[in-house]
């Protein structure tokens, strides 16, 4: 395959990959299905920054989120059904299922783990050490500005914590079981090795005091902004939205099964990150994976970064300290360094 | 497939079941028909005196019959026709049946957990309470915001007491519906899974003959 050159780097050498916005899909049908598939986006965005912003405070909760979130995937799921993006990632009773147990796993035991060891607990023991009442202006500030700092805070940690996870082989370990997934749905998000999950949770965002009304912003941004990079529905995105924002086009380079585009496209919600930082690749793709589309299961995604970790270090002391001759060779790490 | 048999509590993972085929066709025919069902990357196949039996280890994503890890197909004749019967053995359908005791157990750690710290908390609750510093200031809305009429936010010392602090740390309520929600999903999975199985195996069947 020739590939595509994306500056310096050469984009779907090894799996095809579309480089280019000209170049992608568009909707297909008549014009309602056009209208709901162009401007669905950007409306919901709109409706979740209106609603979070004159709730009433009682209503203006956690608890309300979570309710929200809830009939939120199940009308995305309803969207993948009418609308899919490739006939290759449709959804299946068993993929839903499994899908349904990590994002079941996230609520409940690694929720419960979260809470002794989470960013939570590092903000507050670090919101100890210092006066931070000199930050209390940004309080002050307008909500939504608030709120788009708070959202553009986190992504840009989680930008740097996604982009290293690329780099450095003990982090890569716990991220590739992520880059197993051969599809892309509603779900996916969550399925991953719990200390990936972990990791990638890991918010800088919790330093300043910020209004409440405003996290809820920046959640509903990151609702309907984020939610949406690993979805199987045809969008005709907005051309200003997929300049701001990551997409699932995005998204779907980024988990190619070609080994530069993986290197591409690390945001959750603001690809803007992407393009300051020139890692930034426009266009999308079909075949997804490692290994050839190798899909793992959950058993193999719990212990990989484990397994993989002692074998590696078994190998590399061996070579190190064995003679040389001595113990298994060094599996061929797919991380060089930039 | 194992020596032991288990009447009734096998149905969870195991399906039999039948598709009428034309009495006509041979054995050989109604296999190779099949055939493209079943030749999947990570699946073995075996003819054995006239029963197909096949494994898949960790089947793909979209692989049809990827909810059924073994199983045995073979013709029978019945009555004046003929059908393909199956017996089809699922992992999947076996881990989302005990899926539910997970989060049950999740829910129980919960409370469990809650207990636990409450008891440790009673003890140090004296030390605790020099921590009552002056109350948190109220915040006010920029004023932009108050022009557009969103809510001012509310007065951090007429904040009742902090509810969370009694229910402990912990909730179990959503490993409770987790479970409920997997039960639901067994269900759904159990039903669907076989009959989309019949009309994938009676399409095959029905279908033009393989070219060879």
């Amino acid at each position: 395959m020739a590939g595509v050159q994306v500056g310096k780097r050469i984009i779907g050498a090894d799996a095809p990959v579309t480089v280019g916005w000209e170049n992608i899909g568009k909707v297909e049908g008549g014009p309602i299905k056009q209208f709901v598939f162009t401007y669905f986006q950007p409306v919901m965005l709109f409706a979740a920054i209106a609603f979070w912003y004159y709730a009433p405070n009682w209503l203006a909760v956690a608890s309300t989120a979570i309710a929200i979130r809830l009939g939120w995937t199940i009308t995305l799921l309803v969207l993948e059904w009418i609308n899919p993006r490739y006939e290759s990632w449709q959804l299946t009773w068993k993929e839903f299922a499994t899908d349904a147990f990590y994002v079941a796993l996230g609520m409940t035991f690694l929720r419960m783990v979260d809470s002794y060891i989470g960013d939570g607990v590092m903000v507050e023991a670090i919101q100890g050490a210092f006066d931070w009442d000199k930050f209390n202006w940004f309080t002050g500030l307008p909500l939504l500005v608030q709120a788009v700092i708070i959202s553009m805070i986190f992504d840009f940690g989680q930008y740097w914590m996604h982009r290293a996870m690329h780099n450095w082989h003990p982090l890569w370990l716990t991220h590739a079981p992520h880059h197993y997934i051969t599809q892309l749905n509603v779900q996916k998000g969550a399925v991953g090795n719990p200390v990936e999950l972990f990791l990638i949770g890991l918010g800088i965002g919790g330093f300043f005091d910020f209004l409440p009304r405003a996290f809820l912003l920046a959640g509903a941004i990151g609702m309907t902004v984020s939610v949406y990079q690993h979805i199987n529905v045809r969008f005709n995105t907005p051309s200003w939205w997929r300049f701001i924002f990551n997409t699932v086009e995005h998204h779907s380079v980024h988990h190619s099964q070609d080994y530069e585009a993986t290197r591409s496209n690390y945001s959750g919600t603001w690809i803007i990150w992407d393009r300051m930082f020139g890692t930034c690749v426009d266009g999308e793709a079909e075949v997804l994976g490692m290994e050839g589309g190798r899909r793992m299961d959950i058993g193999e995604t719990m212990i990989f970064p484990f397994r993989e970790g002692w074998r590696d270090s078994k190998a590399w002391f061996a070579k190190r300290f064995g003679g040389g001759s001595g113990g298994g060779t060094m599996q061929p790490q797919l991380e060089p360094a930039e | 497939m194992t020596g032991l048999s288990l009447p009734l509590i096998d149905n969870i993972w195991r399906v039999r079941g039948e598709v009428p085929i034309d009495p006509a066709m041979s054995a050989a025919e109604a296999f190779a028909r099949i055939d493209p069902l079943l030749r999947t990357p990570g699946t073995a196949l075996s003819d054995d005196g006239g029963v197909l039996t096949y494994t898949k280890r960790n089947p793909q994503a979209q692989d049809k019959l990827a909810t059924f890890t073994r199983g045995r197909m073979w013709i029978e004749q019945a009555g004046a026709g003929a059908v393909m019967r199956f017996d089809l053995f699922s992992h999947a359908l076996l881990l989302c049946f005990l899926t539910p005791l997970l989060f049950l157990a999740f829910a129980q750690m919960a409370i469990a957990i809650n207990e636990w710290e409450a008891a440790g908390a009673e003890a140090s609750e004296k030390a605790e309470k020099k921590d009552e510093m002056k109350p948190p200031a109220v915040k006010k809305l920029n004023p932009v915001d108050e022009f557009l009429g969103a809510p001012a936010p509310e007065d951090p010392s007429k904040k009742k007491k902090d509810k969370k602090k009694d229910e402990g740390r912990h909730s179990p309520d959503e490993g409770y519906v987790l479970a409920g929600i997997f039960a639901a999903i067994y269900l759904v999975g159990r039903w669907l899974e076989p009959f989309l199985v019949r009309r994938r195996l009676r399409a095959a069947l029905a279908g033009p003959p393989p070219a060879t």
